[in-house]
């Protein structure tokens, strides 16, 4: 007992640990048992180390410390202690023997006259020197293995223990679950079960489908951790290597020096496991070294002379006509399936890299399935030249060289390699760029973490085009894309203006958008910071892209560009190209923010607009536009906005008049058109139309209002005309308040409010996307609570018609006006003409003038004060009704917002007194609801 | 520059509240006493050019007209730091110096006899603007000169601008002390009914009202002329805000006044200010929000007007201009309005639509104030009505049965305001009417 084997079984006892874990507190006692003859056996004579290592056992086991484990370890002693000296033959007849009756006792006389003929030729052989060990064991475990099956489901607890029951095997070589296999064909044991399933699924089913295979299969249910424990060590042997291949060939060449790696005991038992011996082969039986020749072929995709592909089956088949035994054949066919599975990868492999179009990610992926075909290579290699070497120097060298078993063990993890790669390969068939290495990806979530690692190799290879294609588009904003691989595709037919909404079809797609925004239409060229923080992240962990989940690094990465650059481009919009200034001229033009420069622009525009649209010229108003501005304090604005600042005229229909087709306009150019789009621009329009109607009511009111003052004074002198007078006053002062609530509630509701919370979105934003956003909901809202969509079309063409009506006042208050004013000269004239003659020394007047005067004024009285007054009263009529219907649709209307003007409007609740519908509960509730 | 506004400062009491006037505009837009442009103002977004008029790039000059019969207060002007700001051919003082002795008759014979002089200055103002809006006329009504000499004017402005519109800061006299002058009564009903006539809107600063708050709210028991005046000043520099800030509405007087003014009669507004404070108190001034400026502005305390609560009229708002600065988030305003709604703070007439409306106004950025908020409302409410009452009540007593003409308009003006706390108020005119054509 060498201290190095020491240490193994130290490691191994580790592990053993891990397995106990899932062993319920039922098995482990078992569990113990089973392991001391391995124990006694091996450690005997070393009571000093065992108690120690017992000791540790313990703690490890309970998880207790040192110094309270004692009544645990005096248990433990006990156990052992009473096995110490077992009494067993130490005679390897005896044990035949006793293995033969057995078989006898069970009624199985032929399989013990095989033993007996078997353990004869073992005999002569000579090869095996434990045979007394190993019998032992048989035995012992035929006695446990039945014994087992009854007392628990776990069938396969005796298989496990048994591999690790055995030092060497568990801890030399990561062939063991193989030669488990070999050894210990027990039927029900879940590891034959899943070699078969393993087998089963050599097609194309995935990786995955391994895992369900052998649920199903499985005829016993089996604790599912099992597996993973045993591949665990592989991986964790794995790491140190480079590539199985590598180690593989290093087991190899170093075999006959370095025998140790393979315990002679473990080797003899793979032999005498092996039921078909080279030197003793029958005539009909085809000799193994062929049948090996031929293996080594089909490893490499080549057909044999004995084994075949099939091309209608789809798979390789050994000549029937050969003569082998059935087993034999089965172990072929499993061998054969490395070559299946080669051959499937390569023609991968072959197809995909001369096509041109399958892009970069492609190339990289089967670049990166190449470098495992070279370590598959590596490992054929070494085998073919042990074959010739076999061939070389002949048989008989004490030792025979390659056995199909051999093979077997040794292609068991290339297998599982190459099984691993056919899976990912059928699942990226027919994808390319981003899809593949998403496909690619999705095998990484593999709980094995043998394929994880092998899959995140790859995925490293995949991922280091897209990464390098996402930090030219992260820091350069160019996209060199010949493959359409990247999830970022760009249209260069898209004009400038367009680009940044067009062109590029989340953040990296902002970020890279963001930079090539400010190259291509900013014309700004200043590097951008942290691209040597991208490089540090070098290109080998590329597959960190894919990793969010578990590694934030890359995230950060992103995210740091993704701040710099948007702060980069807001701070360029902001300071070079004074968006913040355009947003203001909007609200100041466009939205009439400026006030006196709208006034004046009215005040100055009234005679032109009253013409018929077909009559204006837009230079002449373009002349008044410039007067507005240089007599307003819109003269103070920044010359560039008002070089921006221009008249337009909207398509005229038959029947308008200026103030119909009449708008202002602003041109936007270069970046700012990113935000202020034609899109935009047109709504900013069509709110202009609104608003502008909207002053033009204030503006005539004003106007009226303005008459009846001045007018009241004068016509004073005819006080019958007072009660038309106060009925033109009510009725304008009604109509103020109208126009003027609703300026009140356009004034806050619409402007102030949404503007205030697009400026505070603008001073917060962090990208401009963010700010086209906020930009465009606040569009969207101004012109959904100025009537100006869809659903408010009616109370539009409503409040068109108050409009209208406002209008049609004027002018009846006006012609009313002029016919008084008219009459008042007469009687001026009337009054003048008195005087002179007065003072001309004659009458004032004649008894029939003065009849005449007093006839005509009658007539005139009598004409215009019922007319006037039945004119007013039908406007001032269908006026209230209009306002009344125009309150209940933007009662019932579903935008809570414009109830905002119905409360305005009908602050003291003059119309709902009036208009039953108002009174409906049905509308209070909808108030209230709001409220 | 359009919509200008020429300031006549009218007597001693007008001369005074406008010099306390100009020195607020002053400030506010960063003019100096010299009438030179501060270096920190040249940026400004504001309009200088609707009170003043520019001499050269940084030289500003008041629309305004100083008159008076007497030297007193004019001569303090002139030896004020202010003196410059005026353009002196703008200021007017009668040779004759003798004042018009509380007289209004007086006053108004000396105007008509100044009537020439007077309108060579007004005429050569009204053509130095664009496109004049109006006049303001600041002056009291009790005096002689203010109401005499201001009568005289509003007649005449009428016949000379009649499109222009013509408001009036009218002080009015202080009913609570025992005046001096045993003629007030004739001199303010005389006045009021040029008032009513001739002027489209008069701002009322009651006297009485404004001892009163200097007493209750400012806590100062005997309040100087200039601190009286600092309240006339800061009502008159708050209601022209929106004229000089310009904004989306408000942004000349017709439109302001126009929504105020339902007849062109009912043209007598009240004033309210919060809050109220001297510079004592500043430190101890709550914070303020939309709800509680409008709440207090409701409140009759905070009105500069003293109307006595004549529960038999059920007086009523005709209408409210809420005029509020400083840090206000326009979604508030929506929601005070609810409020005052729900609680009925405020009784509105019964025969048309009427609402409070919201003016919110920039505030100056040279003037810093301990106020985040600050509110000033100016709301046609008929128990104005009561202060012509008691104008004619102290007139009845004094007139021993001698029959005056221009009692009767006034008494009509009582009237009509009586009229428009009902519902009937839609047909008052017409009644009037009928009845005069059948008798034709």
């Amino acid at each position: 007992m060498s201290k190095n084997h020491l240490n193994k079984f130290e490691m191994k006892v580790s592990h053993q640990t891990r397995c106990e874990r899932l062993i319920p507190e039922k098995g482990r006692e078992r569990y113990y048992k089973n392991k001391i003859p391995y124990k006694t056996a091996k450690g005997r004579g070393t009571n000093e180390t065992e108690t120690l290592l017992l000791q540790k056992l313990c703690c490890k086991i309970t998880g207790l410390p040192e110094d309270v484990i004692l009544p645990v370890l005096q248990h433990a002693l006990r156990i052992v202690g009473s096995k110490v000296d077992p009494l067993v033959e130490n005679d390897e007849i005896q044990v035949a023997e006793r293995i033969k009756r057995r078989l006898v006792r069970r009624g199985r006389e032929s399989d013990a006259a095989v033993f007996s003929d078997l353990h004869r030729k073992l005999q002569s052989q000579g090869v095996l020197r434990n045979r007394w060990s190993i019998l032992h064991l048989l035995l012992s475990l035929a006695d446990s293995a039945p014994k087992s099956d009854n007392a628990t489901s776990r069938s396969g607890l005796g298989s496990s223990v048994f591999g690790v029951g055995l030092p060497s095997h568990a801890t030399s070589t990561p062939f063991n679950p193989a030669l488990r296999h070999l050894q210990h064909p027990t039927p029900g044991s879940r590891d034959v079960t899943s070699l078969q399933s393993m087998t089963h699924s050599s097609g194309s089913s995935g990786i995955s489908s391994i895992r369900s295979d052998i649920n199903s299969n499985d005829p016993t249910p089996v604790p599912q951790s099992f597996l993973p424990v045993t591949t665990f060590t592989h991986v964790d042997q794995d790491r140190n290597s480079r590539s199985t291949g590598m180690r593989l060939a290093s087991t190899l060449t170093d075999r006959g020096t370095e025998s140790s790696l393979m315990p002679r005991g473990a080797r003899t038992v793979i032999e005498s496991g092996i039921p078909i011996n080279r030197g003793d082969n029958t005539s009909y039986e085809l000799p193994e070294s062929e049948l090996i020749k031929d293996i080594v072929y089909t490893f490499q995709g080549i057909d044999g002379k004995w084994i075949k592909f099939d091309p209608s089956k789809d798979a390789y088949r050994i000549d029937s006509q050969a003569g082998i035994p059935k087993a034999v054949r089965q172990l072929v066919g499993k061998l054969a399936e490395c070559g299946w599975l080669f051959k499937k990868i390569k023609n991968y492999v072959e197809t995909k890299t001369v096509d041109k179009t399958f892009g970069l990610v492609g190339q990289s992926f089967c670049a990166s399935l190449h470098q495992e075909l070279t370590e598959y290579y590596r490992l054929i290699a070494v085998l073919e030249s042990q074959l010739h070497q076999e061939l070389d120097q002949g048989i008989g060298l004490g030792f025979t060289g390659l056995s199909l078993r051999q093979l077997f063990v040794w292609t068991f993890d290339p297998l599982h390699r190459l099984k691993t790669l056919a899976t990912v390969v059928d699942g990226c068939k027919g994808k390319k760029g981003g899809a593949l290495s998403s496909s690619v990806y999705s095998y990484m979530l593999h709980g094995d973490p043998f394929i994880a690692s092998l899959i995140k190799h790859i995925l490293t290879m995949v991922a280091q085009p897209i990464y390098c294609t996402l930090v030219r588009w992260i820091y350069d904003g160019e996209l060199e894309d010949t493959h359409d691989e990247f999830f970022v595709a760009s249209d260069p037919t898209v004009k400038n203006d367009r680009l940044w909404h067009d062109k590029y079809t989340r953040r990296i797609l902002l970020t890279g958008k963001s930079i090539n925004y400010l190259r291509q239409v900013c014309k700004d060229t200043a590097p951008i910071k942290g691209r040597e923080k991208s490089i540090e992240i070098d290109r080998n962990n590329a597959y960190v892209m894919f990793m969010q989940d578990t590694t934030t690094e890359f995230q950060n990465i992103i995210d740091e560009a993704y701040k710099d650059t948007s702060l980069h481009l807001l701070d360029v919009l902001h300071e070079k190209y004074k968006f913040l200034d355009h947003l203001k001229a909007m609200r100041r033009y466009l939205l009439l923010g400026q006030g006196d420069f709208i006034r004046h622009l009215m005040d100055l525009l009234e005679e032109d607009l009253a013409k018929p649209a077909g009559n204006l010229y837009l230079h002449n108003l373009t002349g008044i536009l410039e007067t507005a501005i240089r007599a307003t304090n819109a003269q103070f604005d920044d010359s560039d906005i008002l070089k921006r600042l221009d008249v337009r005229l909207l398509e005229v229909s038959p029947g308008d008049t200026g103030w119909d087709v009449f708008s202002l306009d602003y041109h936007v150019d270069g970046p700012i058109r990113t935000v202020f789009t034609p899109e935009c621009i047109i709504m900013y329009l069509r709110v202009f139309n609104f608003l502008w109607r909207a002053k033009r009511m204030e503006y005539i009111l004003a106007m009226i209002w303005k008459n009846q003052i001045s007018n009241a004074r004068m016509l004073r002198a005819i006080p019958e005309l007072t009660g038309i007078l106060h009925q033109c006053h009510v009725l304008a002062a009604e109509m103020v308040h109208f126009i003027q609530q609703v300026q009140y509630y356009i004034n806050f509701e619409v402007l102030e409010c949404t503007w205030d919370e697009l400026l505070t979105k603008v001073k917060e934003a962090e990208d401009l996307d963010y700010i086209i956003a906020a930009h465009q909901k606040f569009l969207d809202t101004v012109t959904a609570r100025c009537l100006l969509d869809e659903q408010s079309r009616e109370i539009l063409t409503q409040l068109r018609t108050i409009f209208d009506l406002v209008i049609e006042f004027q002018a009846a208050q006006d012609n009313f006006y002029s016919e008084a004013t008219q009459e008042l000269d007469v009687r001026r004239c009337y009054g003048h003409r008195r005087e002179r003659r007065s003072k001309e020394g004659n009458w004032e007047v004649t008894d029939e003038e003065e009849e005449d005067e007093q006839l005509r004024r009658i007539s005139f009285l009598k004409q215009i004060i019922p007319s006037t007054r039945a004119r007013l009263t039908v406007l001032s009529q269908s006026y209230q009704d209009m306002v009344r219907q125009f309150l209940v649709m933007v009662t019932t209307h579903q935008d809570a917002s414009l109830r905002f003007l119905s409360f305005r409007l009908d602050f003291n609740e003059h119309y709902k007194s009036k208009e039953p519908k108002l009174q409906s509960p049905f509308m209070y509730r909808g108030l209230r609801h709001v409220t | 520059m359009p919509r200008e506004i020429i300031t006549l400062q009218l007597g001693q009491c007008g001369n005074q509240i406008g010099m306390e006037f100009w020195k607020q505009l002053c400030s506010e837009h960063g003019i100096s006493p010299e009438g030179i442009l501060e270096d920190f103002a040249t940026e400004g977004t504001d309009r200088k050019d609707v009170f003043f008029y520019q001499a050269d790039d940084e030289h500003y000059i008041p629309r305004a007209v100083l008159l008076d019969l007497e030297p007193r207060v004019i001569n303090s002007i002139m030896n004020s730091p202010y003196a410059n700001l005026y353009n002196p051919e703008n200021v007017y003082l009668s040779k004759h110096g003798g004042g018009a002795g509380n007289n209004w008759a007086s006053g108004y014979t000396q105007a008509e006899k100044l009537y020439e002089e007077i309108f060579d200055i007004i005429d050569r103002e009204a053509d130095g603007s664009d496109s004049l809006e109006g006049f303001v006329l600041c002056h009291s009504i009790a005096g002689g000169t203010g109401s005499g000499m201001g009568s005289y004017l509003l007649e005449r402005l009428n016949d000379r601008f009649p499109k222009k519109l013509i408001q009036t800061y009218s002080v009015f006299p202080n009913l609570d002390e025992i005046s001096d002058v045993v003629v007030q009564p004739y001199n303010s009903l005389l006045t009021l009914k040029r008032l009513t006539q001739n002027a489209d809107c008069v701002v009322v600063l009651d006297n009485t009202a404004l001892h009163r708050i200097a007493a209750d709210r400012l806590h100062i028991d005997t309040p100087s002329f200039a601190q009286i005046n600092q309240l006339v000043s800061t009502v008159m520099s708050t209601s022209t805000t929106t004229l000089r800030y310009p904004g989306y509405m408000n942004n000349d007087l017709i439109g302001l006044i126009a929504s105020l003014i339902p007849t062109p009669r009912l043209h007598y507004l009240m004033t309210g200010y919060t809050p109220l404070t001297t510079a004592a108190q500043v430190a101890s001034v709550r914070k303020t929000t939309v709800l509680d400026v409008m709440r207090r502005l409701l409140q009759p305390k905070n009105m500069m007007v003293s109307t006595p609560v004549h529960r038999q009229a059920n007086h009523c708002y005709i209408s409210i201009l809420n005029i509020i600065q400083g840090e206000v988030d326009p979604t508030q305003v929506h929601k005070s309005l609810q409020r005052i709604r729900e609680r009925k703070l405020a009784q509105f007439i019964p025969w048309g639509p009427a609402s409070i409306q919201v003016a919110l106004s920039r505030k100056s950025p040279y003037i810093q104030t301990a106020n985040r908020v600050s509110g000033l409302m100016l709301a046609n409410h008929t128990s104005i009505s009561s202060l012509f009452e008691r104008t004619l009540n102290q007139f009845d007593k004094l007139r021993k049965r001698e029959a005056f003409m221009d009692q009767e308009v006034i008494q009509q003006l009582v009237d009509e305001y009586q009229a428009a706390t009902k519902p009937d108020y839609l047909a008052w005119g017409t009644q009037q009417a009928s009845g005069s054509v059948d008798r034709i």
